[in-house]
């Protein structure tokens, strides 16, 4: 094979070529290089060791060059070209080296003349060179070795450089470097001014990248210097100022403010003399990059002036716009930090403004309240008997008459201490019996909001000198506070002393404060939102205050809290008086006085707790509305102001300060309305859902539900929605009640408010909102009163009003609304896909405002999959002017159902008509269930008599089982009556009867799902549809089956002798099986009998005739070898069976070594021959009448030759035969396929001759047809030894002459194939010593094609394997037409193909 | 079982050795004939006229003498020496199948 592969090359390669052929691209560049010219002369003529130099540059990918010579011809390799040659290739290649590096020859010059002087080799890491490789000498870095090359004889006359260029790593290290500086943290940049400096320095050391620098900073109509590098000051191009607005200047500075990087051409006057930087001369071009800040314009731009040995190119314009980017940076947070500074100077002196507001207002209070206050103690005491509504209300005005005097006398403690005009008197006291007794004042408060109280003041050894005012103000706060967020548990009070101090603890089990309040716990003002309280009202001063105090003292106080464990609050006051300015000091203690201040602080505490009977007569249980008539103080003409109402009217009111609660009882009471008092927005949003009121009077600010809270909670539940609310707030300001109307309240009042307005603006609200639900309420009982669903969504498709209709056909309420996409109702994306995709698809053209109608499925509430068919609309609300949808909806299940309950059946009825077999109808069944209910599979069991029940599948994978849980569940299945579904966790079944016994079929799901008593009735019906129709393909299966086994029996031997094709094609349509036949009977003699015969009729009976016709002739031929005596035994034994008569029959008798053929006909279509000229003759002699027709009457017998190579056609008349058509017709075409197929082996001109005259619509007629050829192929088989091939050659010169073949070819066919045989022998039995070697030989009409397998693993022309085959390969290359080896894994054929000349 | 092969040894009338095969050469038998070439010396006659069939086992023994051979074959054997290229390095005389041996042979065959 060798020498065939080198026959294809190309003329070998001339040596010169060779030298450059371990690199292509490269080479052919080298190769083009005159080299006569140089002084290596022609490569032809290179010392040997030059051309290995050569190779190894070439073959390496490594960056190489090398210089070979007396002028150090230059050469490199294709990576040094890439690397680092630049424009100078091809151009340097064959040239001097200096002349190739003539600009770096004084750096590396040296070095090479070291290594070329000494042999020895140089080292240079990152080395600086000026390459002039991209049209400009360029700043770049190599790390290089020069190592010395020899010549045959060992001396040096080159040098090979190994290099790799260095330049991106050293110019990206030096450029990081400058941006990691500059991005280093300037903790100690402050200004603008010391940031411009830092970026100066850092921008100032990158002199190779930034030869100079220039930064100017936007302000006002101009650009300002504000920093250079490497330019000196006052150069030309460094103006101070710049303008903006496009008139000229040196830079484009507006360019830069419009945030655009420029590059700069450096030509002119202005530009003379710059700062060179680390380079021999200046910079010709500079970038003006704009500094960005973050969402705001630049502020300013930085001028870099470019290294004139680099290329703009990404990196280098990346890094200026880096550092550029840092600058800004710097600045934008110089700024801001100055900017914050300000910011925090501001609030300091808003909060001193405020509590001077504070202070200053107050104190004008004083004075209003003394002279309330005042007459109000003398009204106590003088109307102390009169009626109880005159005293109640008197106790009111008392009560916050003294809590308005502490908020003022809190407020002007503060203004005190902060002017540091706090009047103290420090007297020393036994600061243990003043704190109880302090504590004790607060006894019944905390008793009645019951919670546990313990004093436990220790007498201390010494006095403790305070201030008692001031004292009594720091325990009666943190009491109330205490007492006001604790609602379980205790308050504890203690004094001891500790560490040489006095110690007071004020400790809670209450709510306690989060970790995060806990900093600004002391601050004013500040206050703890969303905390539980008693109480929402506070100032938030009242803990500073306490800490100003204590702090008066010399003392100190500290808080710790858990949330949701409680507080303690430690005061330490040292002992003595060195701590307290010497002129407050009191030796002896005054008189203790009974405490005024402490009085207001219980009073309020009290009215946080739940009020008794005899102080809140009014507060009756929550769901009670108190009618006017039944109050006990039902005295409308008392309120004094314009009762009654158009109506009574049923008002809750909210509020958590009980005074005001009481106070607007009293009032709608006296008004005549009902009225239902709470005290906080939760306790109203549950009396409003039991109890609908027709007017809500809110107070906005509330410990927890607040009244915008209640508002928003009431406006978005459609039930109360439209209840009309009226807050009242003490916040004042236009600000604050748009607030509250914006929330959606409908009317809003501002403590103090008079009761006239109060109650004028119930009777407008209550009125109004009658009017409004007058037409709500007829509009609900319209769409109520809609038998189909009804709802109404916003343009998101919100679901936001429904009727009951739509409740009671998806199962979901008013209560939920509103309803966002996608809504509850919709099917489920996983589980199933289909349907959720069908309801998002409406849902989408509902969005897009289009007026349709849909059918589309749902999952109930309770997880039933429905129907609907749906209607909607687009509208637009006539009030916000926002699109709406408006729709009805009807449950169409049970007609949907229906449809698909039709559909299902007229598909499963489809499918089925379209299965022929048993198992394809159960095949077809299975997967349209599956198909149906969408299921993961559907299994069928069938357990048919004894053995295990066999297992029919759709959609399991292959060979899969029923696991255990499964066989139970159909075994359990087979239980239950015929068609009588039953539903399991995750899937469906049934039993019904299949013709080989009882079939439990299993749809499963694969997850849980509910099956209907819809689905269950269609599983009923289509498994009863299965049945019948697994009934009916059953009786079809055994007709076919019997008609095949028939067919089997008939037709001819199961092993055909070689050399014969043989064909059956039964007529069609319908499948039928008819009378022909064909046998081929091997006779003792070694000659064949043939027999092709026709009987009358089609159908079973037709075959039984033939099928007694064909063994009485096997046994008559056996017996009698002559085809005319053959028959005439036929037409006796014929005329005996019913139906035999008018068989026709050709017999014949063949010599397989001869090819004589000797026949006769009894009435059938003759047979043809055609040889191997593709000349025909019909086999029409020897011909007489059909069987039995005249039995007894002597039969023709003719003799025919078959010539080799020569193939002969015996058929039935169906081959040939059709309607209105000659038979002469028929037999000229099978002669003339018979003609175009004789090339091709025997089965395809079977195939072939079929094809050929079958019609389109197939056979009319029953076909039989067989084919013989002579001779017979030769089939030898032999083991792997070099002593069979002369019996193999012998066996095969034998068949050869059979073959009539001219002497030559036959003696070329020999040959080949004994070197075939050869080499099977010698290398085939390598691997399975022992298997045979076959040899398979075939005459076709025009040549010979023989085989020879064996079971080696050899290759064609592999020298090592077959070191003389390689001639044998050659000689049946040449005495064949046509040699194919083919090694396969089970082992190596040789084909061999010959053309008969 | 080798196929058969007959070797006689002979000489020309000009006294140049001569040997002559009969009977089928193939890679069964191939190293007798080879046996039979070794133990001659200097310029020899291979006589295949008696020799109808001959495949690349032989034409290798062949090739390994063939600067000191003379062939006569028949023209059975014409398109094997021919094709393997033997033809062109040695003479080949062309014999007729059914001819004798060559005259003044004297036959002496080789024992196994």
């Amino acid at each position: 094979m060798a020498q065939s592969h080198d026959a294809e090359r190309e003329p070998l390669p001339t040596a010169w070529r060779d030298a450059f052929a371990a690199d292509g691209g490269t080479g052919a560049d080298l190769a083009a290089v005159d080299w006569e010219a140089t002084p290596l002369g022609p490569p032809a003529q290179w010392p040997q060791s030059l051309l290995t130099a050569v190779d190894i540059l070439l073959s390496s990918r490594f960056s190489m060059w090398m210089a070979w010579g007396p002028r150090l011809t230059f050469l490199c390799n294709a990576a040094y070209r890439s690397n680092t040659l630049g424009r100078k290739y091809p151009w340097a290649l064959g040239r001097p080296a200096s002349e190739v590096w003539a600009e770096i020859w004084p750096d590396i010059g040296p070095r090479i003349d070291q290594v070329l002087t000494t042999g020895e080799a140089t080292w240079d890491e990152a080395l600086l060179l000026f390459l002039e490789r991209s049209g400009y000498p360029e700043e770049t870095y190599h790390t290089f070795s020069y190592s010395p090359l020899r010549d045959d004889d060992g001396a040096v006359v080159g040098m090979l450089c190994v290099v790799s260029e260095d330049t991106e790593r050293v110019i990206g290290e030096r450029r990081m470097s400058t941006l990691r500086d500059l991005g280093s943290d300037p903790s100690v940049v402050r200004t603008e001014e010391e940031m411009l400096a830092f970026a100066g320095r850092q921008l100032g050391r990158n002199r190779e990248d930034l030869p100079f620098t220039l930064t100017y900073l936007f302000e006002g109509g101009t650009a300002r210097l504000s920093g250079t590098t490497g330019i000196d000051a006052g150069h030309p191009a460094a103006p101070e100022l710049l303008p903006l607005d496009g008139s000229g200047g040196v830079w484009p500075a507006e360019a830069a403010a419009g945030g655009e990087p420029v590059c700069v051409p450096l030509e002119g006057g202005a530009f003379a003399g710059l700062g060179t930087g680390a380079w021999p001369e200046s910079p010709t071009q500079a970038l003006v990059v704009p500094l960005l800040q973050q969402g705001r314009p630049p502020s300013g731009f930085l001028v870099a002036g470019l290294n004139r040995y680099r290329a703009l190119d990404d990196g280098y314009r990346g890094f200026i716009e880096l550092a550029a980017g840092y600058v800004g940076a710097g600045i934008g947070s110089a700024r801001s930090y100055q900017a914050q500074q300000r910011r925090a100077e501001e609030l300091a002196e808003l909060d001193r403004a405020k509590t001077d507001f504070f202070s200053n207002i107050s104190h004008e209070f004083r004075t209003p309240l003394t002279l309330i206050m005042g007459p109000v103690e003398e009204l106590r005491s003088r109307l102390s008997d009169s009626d109880p509504r005159v005293r109640q209300e008197l106790e009111a005005v008392h009560r916050n008459g003294l809590r308005l005097g502490r908020l003022v006398n809190t407020l002007l403690d503060f203004s005190r201490i902060e002017a540091g005009r706090m009047q103290a008197r420090y007297e020393p006291v036994d600061l243990a019996s003043v704190t109880a007794e302090l504590a004790s004042v607060f006894r019944s408060a905390i008793d009645k909001a019951d919670l546990g109280f313990t004093v436990d003041c220790v007498p201390l050894r010494d006095p403790v000198h305070i201030d008692r005012g001031m004292w009594e103000k720091v325990v009666l706060n943190l009491l109330s506070n205490a007492l006001k967020f604790t609602f379980d548990g205790g308050i504890r009070v203690a004094v001891r002393e500790e560490d040489g101090l006095a110690v007071v603890t004020v400790a809670d089990s209450g709510v306690g404060i989060p970790a995060d309040e806990m900093p600004r716990l002391f601050e004013r003002f500040h206050r703890i939102t969303g905390a539980r309280s008693r109480s929402h009202e506070g100032s938030g001063i009242g803990l500073a205050l306490v800490q100003e105090l204590v702090g008066l003292h010399g003392g100190t106080i500290a808080a710790d809290s858990t949330e949701g464990e409680g507080t303690r609050f430690t005061i330490r006051l040292p002992f003595g008086t060195a701590h307290l300015p010497a002129d407050t000091v009191a030796d002896s203690p005054g008189v203790p006085t009974t405490s005024v201040t402490a009085a207001p602080y219980v009073q309020e505490a009290l009215r946080w707790l739940p009020a008794d009977d005899t102080a809140a007569g009014n507060e009756q249980g929550p769901d009670t509305f108190v009618a006017h008539e039944q109050g006990p103080d039902a005295e409308p003409e008392a309120v004094g102001v314009d009762a009654g109402p158009a109506s009574p009217a049923r008002v809750l009111v909210v509020d958590d300060n009980a005074d005001m609660r009481e106070y607007l009882t009293r009032l709608l009471h006296g008004a005549g309305h009902e009225v239902q008092p709470v005290g906080d927005g939760g306790q109203a949003l549950e009396a409003v859902r039991r109890n609908l009121p027709d007017l809500i009077i809110s107070d906005v600010m509330m410990p927890g539900m607040d009244g915008l809270s209640l508002l928003n909670a009431l406006r978005t539940d459609p039930r109360t929605a439209s209840v009309p609310v009226l807050l009242l707030s003490a916040r004042a300001g236009q600000e604050a009640s748009i607030e509250g109307l914006a929330a959606g309240a409908d009317d809003y009042l501002v403590k103090p408010f008079a009761a006239a307005e109060l109650l004028a603006r119930v009777r407008a609200n209550v009125e109004l909102a009658r009017l409004r639900t007058h037409h709500l309420r007829w509009r609900t009982a319209l769409v109520e009163s809609l038998q189909e669903a009804f709802f109404v969504c916003d343009e998101h498709g919100a679901v936001i009003e429904i009727n009951a209709a739509f409740s009671d056909i998806l199962g979901y309420g008013p209560e939920d609304l509103p309803f966002a996409p996608h809504h509850p109702w919709w099917p489920d994306p996983v589980t199933d896909p289909e349907a959720h995709q069908q309801v998002a698809e409406a849902f989408g053209s509902l969005l897009e405002d289009r007026h349709r109608s849909r059918t589309v499925p749902v999952t109930h509430r309770d997880g039933r999959r429905l129907w609907v068919s749906a209607t909607y609309n687009g509208t637009q609300d006539p009030d916000t002017g926002r699109r709406m949808m408006v729709g009805t909806f009807r449950d169409v299940t049970a007609e949907h159902h229906a449809v698909q309950r039709e559909s299902a059946l007229a598909s499963l009825s489809t499918r089925l008509s379209q299965a022929g077999t048993l198992p394809d109808t159960l095949a077809a069944a299975l997967s349209e269930l599956r198909g149906l209910w969408r299921a993961e599979h559907v299994l069928a069991t069938v357990h048919g008599g004894g053995g295990e029940p066999y297992v029919t599948a759709d959609g399991a994978p292959e060979g899969h089982l029923p696991d255990r849980d499964q066989e139970a569940m159909l075994a359990e299945l087979l239980r239950q009556p015929l068609l009588n579904p039953v539903c399991g966790d995750t899937g469906a079944g049934i039993h019904l009867e299949h013709p080989d016994g009882p079939m439990a079929l299993w749809i499963e799901f694969g997850d849980r799902r509910p099956f209907s008593a819809e689905d269950q009735l269609l599983l009923a019906l289509l498994a009863g549809r299965l049945a019948q129709a697994m009934t009916r393909a059953h009786q079809i299966d055994q007709q076919r089956d019997t008609a095949l086994a028939l067919q089997r029996a008939i037709l001819g031997p199961s092993r055909l002798p070689d050399g014969f094709a043989v064909r059956y094609e039964p007529a069609t349509p319908p499948l039928e099986i008819g009378g022909d036949w064909y046998d081929i009977i091997t006779l003792p003699d070694g000659r064949m009998g043939i027999v092709v015969g026709d009987c009358v009729g089609r159908g079973l009976e037709a075959a039984t005739v033939m099928g007694q016709l064909r063994s009485a002739c096997r046994a008559l031929f056996l017996q009698d070898p002559s085809p005319a005596r053959t028959l005439m035994a036929l037409d006796q034994f014929a005329a005996g069976i019913p139906g035999a008569n008018c068989t026709t029959v050709f017999c014949g008798v063949l010599d397989p070594r001869t090819g004589r053929l000797t026949y006769s006909s009894a009435g059938h279509p003759p047979g043809v021959l055609t040889f191997a000229d593709g000349t025909t003759r019909l086999l029409d002699r020897g011909r007489s009448l059909p069987l039995a027709v005249r039995p007894g009457t002597e039969r023709p017998e003719d003799e025919c030759p078959i010539p080799a190579r020569s193939t002969l056609l015996l058929y039935t008349d169906g081959l040939v035969e059709r309607r209105r058509r000659s038979l002469d017709v028929g037999i000229d075409q099978a002669a003339e396929a018979l003609r175009t197929g004789r090339g091709t082996p025997v089965e395809d001109l079977a195939t072939h001759v079929m094809s050929r005259l079958a019609p389109s619509g197939g056979f009319e007629d029953d076909v039989a047809l067989l084919i013989y050829r002579h001779p017979a192929p030769l089939e030898m088989a032999f083991p792997a030894e070099s002593g069979q091939l002369a019996p193999v050659r012998n066996a095969l010169r034998t068949w050869l002459t059979r073959c009539d073949l001219p002497a030559r070819t036959a003696q070329d066919v020999l040959i080949a194939a004994g070197e075939a045989c050869a080499n099977a022998v010698e290398h085939g039995h390598r691997h399975s010593p022992g298997a045979p070697i076959r040899l398979r030989a075939e005459a076709l009409t025009d040549g010979l094609r023989l085989t020879v397998a064996d079971t080696g693993r050899w290759k064609p022309g592999d020298p090592a394997a077959s070191p003389h085959r390689g001639r044998g390969i050659a000689i049946m290359k040449a005495l064949m037409h046509h040699v194919t080896i083919t090694p396969g894994p089970a082992g190596t054929t040789v084909d061999l193909h010959t053309r008969i000349p | 079982m080798p196929t058969p092969l007959l070797v006689t040894r002979g000489e020309r009338p000009d006294g140049t050795p001569l040997l002559a095969v009969a009977g089928e050469i193939d890679m069964s038998n191939s190293d007798k004939l080879s046996e039979a070439l070794v133990g001659t010396l200097g310029p020899l006659v291979l006589d295949l006229t008696a020799v109808d069939y001959l495949d690349s086992a032989g034409l290798n023994v062949l090739f390994a003498h063939v600067d000191r051979l003379e062939l006569i074959a028949t023209p059975l054997l014409e398109p094997v020496l021919t094709i393997s290229g033997l033809a062109r390095l040695t003479t080949v005389h062309s014999a007729q199948p059914d001819s004798t041996q060559p005259e003044s042979v004297r036959a002496d065959p080789v024992q196994d």
